[in-house]
């Protein structure tokens, strides 16, 4: 405790204090920026820290870490393009409830899920790192592997339209994670010859085009030009009452849960919670059909969630030296250049430091939550931007992302070629999330599934044998089997 | 005129697909490490898994949809939305060859104007005010990457070919 209070005292010097704010701010506004992320400033600021001092580098690292994350959502709300994959989810209700006229209740429902995601979940992380740790250690890729694929499914499960489509649309995503050089064996595989593929397939690449570029074209052949009416009536206070809240308290603890769980395993982060958050509470639902319209329990799910896995990312990143998202990796980098160690003696080694950590993100996660609701009312004046300048920025900025993400050219070839994939997805009513999903975590079920092998002596029913794997593929086979039963059943009623 | 089964469509498309991805696959040359299955196992799960998906998906969801368009369905876009397609497409083409040829500033200014005009369909504008938008983002973006956050971006090939620093 003491320990903590001696973070807060250096956190709250005059220059830690700013520095940290302005950040948050900065990050908040690239994670706002489709194609932009919290993640590219802190890229950007690293070689700052070489120069400043430990403690104001991470308060700064930090705050745009929060920034970023909390930011995301404002795009996805009030475009339908998400700032980062952490609010895939939120587009999914968060933009259908701007077209119907309440951006600023969706606003209000983002930023009040953000903050209590952040919150709760960097409690959790300053309270219980050590022990939640010492659970994840008992877990190997038999394990990974399994919930990876249970990821997938549950997303492919809760996709729209035909559940084939979805499963198809995994595949081709999952076949596009092994383009590059192989993690095992070094063995390049479908990169004819060309060096820029070597490293696989940039991400950032398949967000610009198969969201960004593919809505704007789409909605500019469509002819779908006019811009969603904001709700002035509701630009004040919450936008939600208590009861709102209270209705859907359940599905903002469970929420919690998801994100912390997702965002403390390593190599799982924000882009995967929010979906599978998203999921189980049209599950949980009683009127799931209503998912997808514009309702509360949808952005409450996704923004909860994503924000959970901040606390949930830095519990394995302090505790076991492990990154628990790929934004935790570039913090992971600085505490290297500062010359520190993260891993089980962090915490014992440097307690100033890491408390400064979990203090930093409780006091920016208030910051931005305070920030946000004072400057909310200016947030839906982006819609009154006419569409021929929003979109043609937008366009614009993908270009420009796409090529800052890997300084080539070649990212913003790729950038057009996943454009008219997703077109062409649209056309074939094919769900372009599970794609996405599958591509991001194809690289690591693979992975999870030859370490699983090779730690088994090449026996493959390793994965059916150790318990936690099995009820995993169990989870995974009836996300898949479990909504065909159901459509037959209910069809053979319907007959009857 | 009989309406294009779209699923029939893709079905087809992603069964080549998947062919030319295990044929591909077979390719690969094999680096056995002992007891893990090596570069080829998942291309291949993914080929096989898009052609059974494929297959699946033209026997139920292809009747489906043949019911629909039995029914009448909506075209997904009409003549002048596929002409509206293919202008837009071409423009970002125009922009990313641009973009390499003549540099990211030059190109987000003159590009971000070509997107105002294609946009704007039939909406009367203010010249002044396009242009004035275009040049300041795109100076923006361009400096602001450049000199700001020490990102370089595109100066253009065809500048450099003929001796021209661009700031």
């Amino acid at each position: 405790m003491a320990s903590y209070l001696s973070a807060l005292g250096v956190l709250f010097q005059p220059v830690n204090f700013i520095m940290m704010y302005i950040c948050s701010l900065v990050g908040c506004v690239l994670g706002a920026i489709p194609g932009l992320s919290g993640g590219l400033g802190i890229t950007l600021i690293l070689p700052m820290t070489f120069a400043l001092n430990t403690n104001l580098s991470f308060a700064m690292l930090l705050g745009m870490y929060v920034g970023g994350v909390s930011g995301s959502f404002i795009a996805a709300v009030l475009v339908g393009i998400p700032g980062s994959a952490a609010s895939i989810g939120t587009c999914y209700d968060g933009y259908p409830m701007t077209q119907k006229g309440q951006a600023a209740r969706a606003l209000s429902i983002g930023i009040t899920g953000s903050f209590i995601g952040t919150l709760v979940s960097i409690l959790v992380a300053t309270f219980c790192s050590t022990f939640i740790a010492d659970v994840a250690l008992k877990l190997g890729p038999w394990e990974y592997f399994s919930l990876c694929l249970m990821a997938i499914t549950m997303v492919v499960g809760l996709s729209k339209g035909s559940i084939f489509k979805g499963l198809l649309a995994a595949f081709f995503g999952l076949w596009l994670s092994t383009v590059g050089s192989d993690m095992v064996t070094n063995q390049l595989r479908f990169t004819f010859h060309n060096t820029n593929l070597y490293g696989g397939i940039n991400v950032v690449c398949l967000l610009m085009g198969t969201f960004a570029l593919q809505q704007v074209a789409s909605s500019y052949a469509k002819n779908n030009l006019t811009m969603p009416e904001v709700d002035a009536g509701s630009l004040k206070g919450f936008g939600f009452t208590f009861k709102d809240f209270k209705d859907n308290l359940r599905v903002i603890i469970t929420s919690l849960f998801i994100g912390l769980w997702i965002g403390f395993l390593p190599g799982m982060g924000s882009g995967i919670s929010n979906l599978i958050a998203y999921g189980q509470a049209k599950k949980m639902s009683k009127h799931p059909e209503k998912f997808g319209t514009g309702i509360d329990e949808g952005i409450w799910a996704t923004e909860v969630a994503n924000n959970a896995g901040v606390g949930g990312a830095i519990i394995p990143m302090i505790a076991l030296g492990i990154p628990g998202d790929g934004t935790t990796v570039l913090l992971m980098s600085a505490m290297t250049i500062h010359g520190l160690q993260a891993g089980p003696m962090f915490i014992k080694n440097n307690p100033l430091l890491a408390n400064l950590i979990f203090a930093t993100v409780l006091i920016s996660a208030i910051l931005i939550f305070i920030t946000e609701l004072l400057t909310k009312r200016w947030f839906p004046m982006l819609l009154k931007a006419p569409y021929h300048y929003l979109y043609s920025a937008i366009l614009m900025i993908c270009f420009l992302g796409a090529y800052s993400a890997s300084t080539s050219m070649f990212s913003v070839y790729l950038v057009l070629v996943f454009g008219a994939i997703g077109i062409l997805m649209e056309f074939f009513k094919m769900p372009s999330t599970p794609l996405m999903l599958a591509f991001i975590l194809g690289s690591k079920i693979e992975s999870y599934f030859r370490m699983g092998c090779s730690y088994a002596k090449g026996d493959m029913t390793s994965f059916l044998t150790r318990p936690i794997s099995l009820i995993f593929i169990l989870i995974a086979v009836y996300s898949v089997i479990g909504p065909l039963i159901s459509k037959m059943l209910k069809k053979k009623k319907a007959t009857a | 005129m009989k309406k294009l089964n779209r699923t029939y469509v893709m079905g087809i498309a992603f069964i080549v697909f998947a062919v030319w991805v295990a044929f591909q696959t077979a390719l690969i040359p094999e680096k056995l490490v002992s007891n893990e299955p090596g570069p080829k196992l998942f291309p291949f799960i993914s080929a096989i898994g898009m052609i059974i998906m494929a297959i699946l998906s033209m026997i139920f969801d292809g009747k489906k949809e043949k019911e629909e368009n039995e029914h009448g369905a909506a075209p997904y876009l009409d003549k002048d939305g596929w002409k509206r397609l293919g202008r837009i497409m071409l423009e970002c083409i125009l922009f990313c060859v641009a973009m390499n040829l003549i540099g990211f500033w030059i190109t987000s200014m003159m590009g971000m104007m070509m997107f105002i005009m294609t946009l704007k369909v039939d909406k009367k504008i203010n010249i002044l005010f396009a242009v004035v938008l275009s040049v300041a983002l795109g100076s923006l973006c361009y400096f602001g990457f450049t000199k700001g956050f020490n990102i370089p971006l595109p100066k253009g090939v065809l500048f450099e070919a003929l001796g021209i620093r661009m700031p």
